[in-house]
């Protein structure tokens, strides 16, 4: 045995249950890492045109340390920049047995050339593997892809699905077009016939919205939730999921007892509506029950915690809600303190790891030093 | 129960220190000349609570108008933000709103020597790190040279 | 628990609507009826397509056909809508005379013949000053008792765009009512259009919500402490988690807009109103009882929202409250909430 093997040999290791898994993690690319690892015509473009999308902290500033949890920076980075803090902050403090990483730096390069896009796509993905899944076995990551160019998009799902620590396809809550569109339905397929889910995150075009743009973070951050039910009614009513029935979606970041209100609200419109639609021919309840998991954060927090539990009953959540914490983010989760009291115990373990397990097809138990 | 954080020349204004009473770590200070402590840790999720941000009040006589009033005597929590009275440790947003517990703090003129051993040893320091020569929080009395001419920041527990 | 039959109810949100651009036209001048002509402008239905079950039927478009309505309703006071003006988009001026036309129509029509009725007075939000104007001109006749506006519009109803108008209405003590449907042209996502008439349908629940936030984040309420709003047709059961989210927020985040000086949901429960039509509750009776308790029936004001048909949710909710939740909600909440007028 050579010396590495032997040390390894005699950490004790001992094998245990999954308990926690956190389904949205946040690690941030710096600029310089990218322009590095970009191909030489876009990283030479990036230097010189940089990105034309405006940010969503430049539309609303985030006067909230920034928007992340102050004591989240590591020296010389920006928070999520660091998978040495990240591990002790996050997975170490919270013994986090796998945990989901949603690299947001492509999120909204759709505004960008196709090319450029993928580019920047591509590098997100080589950096995750290289900079985080390799280093930690607790980790696994979604395929970052450029949605709004269907083919590219597929390219990049076939370049990583043969490696098992991506466990998901990563958009934004909103693109070009309504994300019920025909579109993107290709790039759904793809990812439905390689096992993916597809996880629409909190973020991209959130424009207009039907009432005209909000003035401030507040509403902004309060209408992440509304943003969901827009993309979540486009799925359902333009037909997605009667399309793709082996297709699963993770609503992420966007709360999730909205989602009681909206089922209700898509039946009684297709009980009178449906001879519009008839390639839906189920409930629109039932679509979403069978292809939609949320995640949890940010957890919602009535006055009286029965609330919480009568509504999660009332959407038919218990089997679909993923804890998250959200690290480095300020509205961060706390794994101890944010799951509400009154959850039964199955119930929570349910949302702490077993929900998660089964979606993601992650082991059950774990072999750990 | 008395924790000596440190001497007062070493505290200015502005400056914040986390000390430890026991298994409690507790945030004191200095605000334009006033002292407050309040414990290190949100109601809320259990966040880090000393280490956020210090403002003042923002008062606001109608949209957009807004004046920033008196010190920055309000610390908010650097995970959700939530914020708190360094004085009265209450979060101000209405009835019924969770409260973190503020300590009184003293400024102790001409202690003597006994009086701070005795507050080192009304701290319950538990025997395994009295043993490893830790000292969970209290300022190491020894390292005061002539302390009884000087004030210190004490915090009743 | 008795069931609550809506009779002797007063109705926040009847339908009427002109047959035609000619019924309008004795109220316009002879610019714009050579303007309608020469364009051929038609009524639009676009929010109403008459095939689709949702619409019901035509609104009653004269007296006669609305007496029939109420000989079958029989409210104690229904307060009428007209969504004529919606499809006016982007001429201010043809806004102005045309919500002048509609206001004049309506009291012609219906106000005159029948005491039961009041009316949400249109408006043009193209040229806030002549919104204005419109609102002064019916100074004095408490039958207008809402000023009605579009769910859907350029830009949210908190922004302060509008406050002159809600000023107007504030000093008026007149609620301001959105009501689902609007300006067209802008998609009612967040980006693109949407291609059914189920989802754009659907969506009016999302923009309301958008346009609640707007009105507390804004700070309208800390200049004009009375100022109440109503929503008609956007439905409700969608507040608590919305409630929840917006209170939760605010307390990170207060510091942005340190006018809002107590929790969203206190601002909200005091201000705003919600009509019961469309319902979109859940089918068990004891989960209904939950969402009631948990929006507040004091929030809810009985719509019948003739002639529209939005499925069986708010029968289930006439069926679901006992006595003091169905006074409250067919007649004791609009009482107070428009005083005077409604008395």
């Amino acid at each position: 045995m050579t010396q590495l093997e032997d040390q390894a040999a005699t950490k004790q290791v001992t094998r245990r249950a999954v308990e926690l898994v956190d389904v949205d993690i946040h690690p941030v690319m710096l600029g310089p890492d990218m322009a590095r690892r970009l191909p030489e015509r876009w990283g030479r473009h990036l230097e010189r045109y940089g990105r034309r999308a405006p940010f969503v902290t430049d539309l609303y500033p985030r006067p909230r340390n920034k928007g992340m949890r102050a004591d989240s920076w590591p020296e010389g980075g920006i928070p999520g920049s660091s998978y040495e803090l990240l591990r002790e902050q996050l997975l170490d403090e919270h013994d986090i047995d796998f945990g989901i990483l949603l690299c947001l730096n492509a999120h909204d390069a759709g505004y960008e050339h196709p090319e450029y896009d993928a580019a920047i796509n591509r590098v997100v993905n080589e950096w995750i593997v290289e900079e985080w899944l390799d280093r930690d076995e607790r980790l696994r990551s979604c395929i970052s892809v450029p949605y709004d160019h269907p083919e590219l998009a597929i390219a990049e799902i076939e370049r990583w699905a043969g490696d098992d620590r991506f466990v998901q396809v990563l958009l934004p809550a909103a693109g070009q077009e309504p994300f019920g569109s025909r579109k993107y339905w290709p790039v759904y397929r793809a990812a439905a016939d390689a096992g993916l889910p597809v996880a629409f995150h909190t973020g991209g075009y959130t424009g207009h919205r039907g009432a005209g743009w909000p003035s401030f973070y507040l509403e902004e951050h309060a209408g992440y939730g509304v943003v969901m039910q827009m993309l979540l009614t486009s799925l359902v009513c333009e037909g997605t999921f009667a399309a793709i029935p082996n297709l699963k979606v993770v609503m992420t970041e966007g709360g999730a007892l909205w989602a009681a209100a909206l089922r209700w609200r898509l039946d009684d419109a297709w009980s009178q509506l449906r001879d519009e639609v008839p390639e839906l021919d189920r409930l629109p309840s039932e679509y979403i029950h069978d292809h939609v998991w949320f995640d949890t954060q940010p957890m919602e927090e009535p006055d009286d915690p029965q609330h919480f539990l009568q509504v999660v009953e009332q959407a038919d959540l218990s089997d679909r809600l993923m804890f998250a914490t959200d690290y480095p983010h300020w509205d961060f989760d706390t794994p101890a303190q944010s799951v509400p009291r009154g959850l039964g115990k199955e119930q929570r373990a349910k949302l702490l790891a077993g929900t998660a397990i089964e979606l993601y097809g992650l082991p059950t138990h774990v072999d750990r030093a | 129960m008395k924790v000596v954080v440190c001497r007062l020349e070493d505290f200015p204004e502005g400056e914040r220190k986390i000390v430890k009473a026991g298994p409690r770590s507790i945030g004191v200070f200095n605000v334009e000349g006033e002292f407050f402590a309040i414990r290190n840790r949100c109601p809320h999720q259990g966040g880090p609570l000393c280490i956020g941000r210090l403002s003042p009040w923002a008062v606001a006589s109608g949209p957009g108008k807004v004046t920033m009033d008196g010190p920055p005597r309000l610390v908010a929590c650097p995970w959700h933000g939530w914020e708190y009275d360094l004085e009265t440790g209450q979060s101000f947003m209405g009835p019924g709103e969770t409260r973190v517990k503020a300590y009184e703090v003293s400024v102790a003129r001409g202690d003597t020597l006994e009086d701070v051993r005795q507050a080192e040893a009304d701290v319950r320091v538990p025997a395994a790190a009295r043993a490893a020569g830790r000292e969970p929080g209290p300022y190491v009395a020894e390292t005061f040279p002539v302390y009884v001419e000087e004030d210190y920041v004490v915090v009743e527990v | 628990m008795t069931v609550a039959t809506a009779t002797e109810a007063i109705d926040c949100d009847l339908h009427v609507a002109p047959a035609g651009v000619d019924t309008l036209l004795p109220y316009l001048d002879e610019y714009w009826r050579s303007y309608i002509d020469d364009a051929t402008i038609r009524m639009g239905q676009a929010a109403y397509p008459m095939g689709a079950a949702t619409t019901g039927a035509a609104p009653a478009g004269n007296h006669e056909e609305l007496t029939a309505v109420l000989d079958e309703t029989r409210p104690r006071r229904a307060i009428l809508s007209c969504l004529a003006l919606d499809g006016v988009h982007r001429n201010p001026h043809y806004g102005a005379a045309m919500a002048t036309a509609i206001n004049t129509w309506m009291r012609d029509e219906f106000l005159e013949r029948d005491e039961r009725l009041r009316a949400s007075m249109v408006v043009s939000t193209l040229d806030i000053p002549a919104a204005v104007a419109e609102v002064e001109r019916w100074d004095g006749d408490g039958r207008f008792a809402q000023v009605l506006l579009p769910v859907r519009n350029d830009i949210p109803y908190g922004n302060r765009y509008y406050h002159p108008l809600h000023a107007a209405a504030h000093e008026r003590g007149l609620p301001i009512a959105l009501h689902a449907w609007g300006r067209g042209g802008n998609a009612p996502t967040t980006t693109g259009v949407t291609t059914s008439y189920l989802e754009d349908y659907a969506s009016n629940a999302h923009i309301a919500q958008t346009q609640m936030m707007s009105f507390v984040a804004e700070g309208v309420f800390s200049e004009l402490p009375e100022l109440k709003i109503v929503f008609l047709e956007c439905g409700f059961s969608w507040l608590p988690p919305q409630l929840w989210r917006f209170d939760k927020d605010w307390k990170g985040v207060w510091r942005e807009v340190p006018w809002v000086k107590e929790r969203p949901s206190e601002y909200i429960r005091r201000h705003m109103r919600f009509t019961t039509e469309p319902a979109q509750l859940p089918q068990d009776p004891e989960q209904i009882a939950q969402v009631v308790a948990m929006v507040g029936p004091e929030l809810l004001l009985y719509a019948s929202d003739h002639p529209h048909e939005h499925g069986a949710s708010s029968e289930r909710l006439l069926a679901s409250l006992g006595d003091e939740d169905a006074e409250a909600i067919l007649r004791g909440n609009a009482a107070a909430f428009y005083g005077g007028s409604i008395a």
